[in-house]
């Protein structure tokens, strides 16, 4: 346990070095926050452009929420798969890693939690800038601030382990793939109703919609900080059962992206990938 | 020598006509041999035009509004390439350790770079066809047919200036090192902000958005809105004076690159920056 410990404490401090010993603070500072809040605004001016009323004043807070919790998503989900292809192709480390008295996985749990470092950042300051410059009233006292934290958490882990599941078919794929991965989180963003109710999918879509836990865990970040439902579709669906159904889809992920990393991770030694070098 | 390298320019023309095919058949036939890239590259996109005309749709704006998103996804893919796969390059040429073979060549580097930008534009516009296509069936966007030849016309001068501006960059990207990666992607969102990419530039406020217009696709994209859909695009400048400013935008870019990239090759071989170093 605590070798595993030590070994997320390393992976989370080599991803740091990764990400951030390019620039001074500020740059990186700059570089950390430039991407929330340029969706954010955005998003504020399609809202602003189409009428200044009440309305729609409503409905952008419900974007900006969802817009600004996605980013744990992209970041998290396709910065840990994305460790991958540096470790084993731009720096050549993977196979290090596996010849180490260590496992791979606790190490890229590890740079999942830099990943997670950076976006609390953007999200932090996204928040911010909502609440203050563009007048977001956001719930953030007492007990709501306790279940933002919760809910967040939750959101978080299982997003890692999502990203986990993509990071073992990083193992057993070429770099070029990485696109893939990219436009998983593409395809999140729109069926997760981030920046629109998912009431405007067509049928089909609300169904797949209704399947992944990104879906609720937003609706539930959204009614923690404004109080209000934001989905027509969920909208009988109970504060509570929410959070059951965001806990009990965490733990199938959980348990989902462990078999599914240990069998992609088994695959890739059997074929002799771990050392792969695929970019051209 | 004299032999080998003739500078007639005759000659000199053929060397470079044939470095701006060379690199531009590269990068068409790279685009095409790799499938997994082409549905990267068209299918994806796509997700995120969908997401934001569905953000319309959600608002209950009018369809020309969907519109609006699915020209800017289509633009967006343009400028994405100028920054990744020209601003960009040659920090991934260094990594590959094939930059230096470029250096040692006798052709210009804007004729590799010109190379780069017409293999790329090729490449760009099967995914911006590819994200037409879907705003026109899946999202039923107006479409005036009978303006499209205008708007092709400021879409071709808009290409034109803002692979001009993408020489530049590759000049300035030309020295960095990991730095590159992180600063294409820092010019990744804050440009779609600003160029109004998803809405009317002219929401930015006449200063934010003059600023902005030196990045030729915020003028152009202006510009086709105004051509196609009038008075709804809430035009930024009267659309007669696009053209000029675009013309004297590319003049003026490709001037300032071809002084860009010799100086910064300059400085770059002085500081022993045109090579990965170690340690």
């Amino acid at each position: 346990m605590r070798r595993t410990w030590e070994t997320i404490r390393t992976g989370a401090w080599i991803g740091w070095q990764v990400e951030a010993n390019w620039a001074d603070p500020i740059l990186f500072l700059a570089y950390a926050i430039a991407k929330p809040l340029a969706t954010t605004m955005i998003l504020f001016l399609m809202v602003r452009v189409v009428s200044q009323d009440a309305a729609n004043a409503a409905a952008f807070h419900q974007l900006f929420i969802g817009n600004t919790f996605f980013l744990y998503v992209t970041e998290v989900l396709i910065g840990i798969s994305w460790a991958v292809f540096r470790d084993r192709e731009d720096y050549e480390t993977l196979k290090y890693i596996y010849t180490a008295p260590i496992r791979f996985l606790p190490y890229l749990l590890g740079r999942g939690l830099t990943k997670i470092a950076t976006a609390s950042l953007g999200v932090a300051v996204a928040l911010l800038f909502g609440a203050t410059v563009l007048g977001v009233p956001l719930r953030l006292e007492g007990w709501h601030a306790a279940q933002l934290v919760g809910a967040t958490v939750v959101g978080l882990v299982g997003s890692a382990w999502i990203g986990v599941a993509l990071a073992g078919i990083s193992l057993v794929v070429a770099r070029h793939s990485m696109n893939l991965n990219e436009g998983l989180g593409g395809l999140f963003y729109l069926l997760s109703g981030a920046v629109f109710p998912i009431d405007v999918l067509p049928a089909w879509a609300q169904k797949i919609s209704l399947s992944l836990p990104f879906t609720y865990w937003l609706e539930l970040l959204r009614r923690i900080l404004t109080g209000e439902p934001y989905s027509g579709v969920l909208g009988g669906t109970s504060d509570g059962a929410l959070w059951l159904i965001l806990g009990v889809s965490t733990i199938a992920t959980i348990v989902g992206g462990y078999l599914w990393f240990g069998a992609c991770e088994w695959f890739a030694r059997a074929r002799g990938l771990i050392d792969w070098k695929s970019n051209y | 020598m004299s032999d080998r390298y003739p500078s007639d320019l005759a000659s000199v023309l053929r060397m470079n006509g044939a470095a701006i095919l060379a690199r531009a058949s590269v990068r068409m036939v790279a685009a095409f041999r790799e499938r997994s890239w082409m549905i990267g590259d068209t299918v994806f996109p796509v997700l995120v035009m969908a997401t934001f005309v569905l953000v319309y749709r959600g608002l209950g704006a009018p369809p020309a509004y969907e519109a609006f998103v699915v020209l800017g996804g289509a633009m967006i893919a343009y400028w994405n390439n100028v920054l990744w796969s020209m601003a960009s390059q040659f920090f991934w040429e260094k990594e590959q350790g094939q930059l230096q073979l470029y250096l040692i060549t006798p052709v210009s580097r804007m004729s590799i770079l010109l190379g780069m930008a017409l293999g790329g534009m090729v490449m760009t516009t099967t995914r911006s066809v590819v994200i037409i296509a879907a705003g026109l069936l899946l999202f039923h966007i107006p479409l005036p047919l009978d303006r499209v030849p205008a708007a092709l016309g400021l879409f071709t001068l808009t290409l034109a200036s803002l692979y001009g501006l993408g020489m530049i960059l590759s000049s300035v990207f030309f020295r960095w090192g990991r730095e590159a990666w992180y600063t294409a992607t820092l010019f990744q969102e804050p440009i779609y902000l600003l160029s109004g990419f998803y809405f009317p530039v002219s929401a930015l406020g006449n200063v934010v958005a003059t600023v902005a217009a030196l990045v030729p696709i915020t003028l152009g994209l202006d510009g086709i809105r105004q051509v196609l859909y009038g008075e709804l695009a809430h035009g930024l400048l009267p659309v007669g004076w696009i053209p000029p400013i675009l013309l004297v935008l590319l003049a003026l870019y490709l001037f300032l690159a071809h002084r860009a990239l010799t100086a910064m090759e300059e400085l770059g071989k002085r500081e022993g920056r045109l090579t990965i170093r170690g340690g």
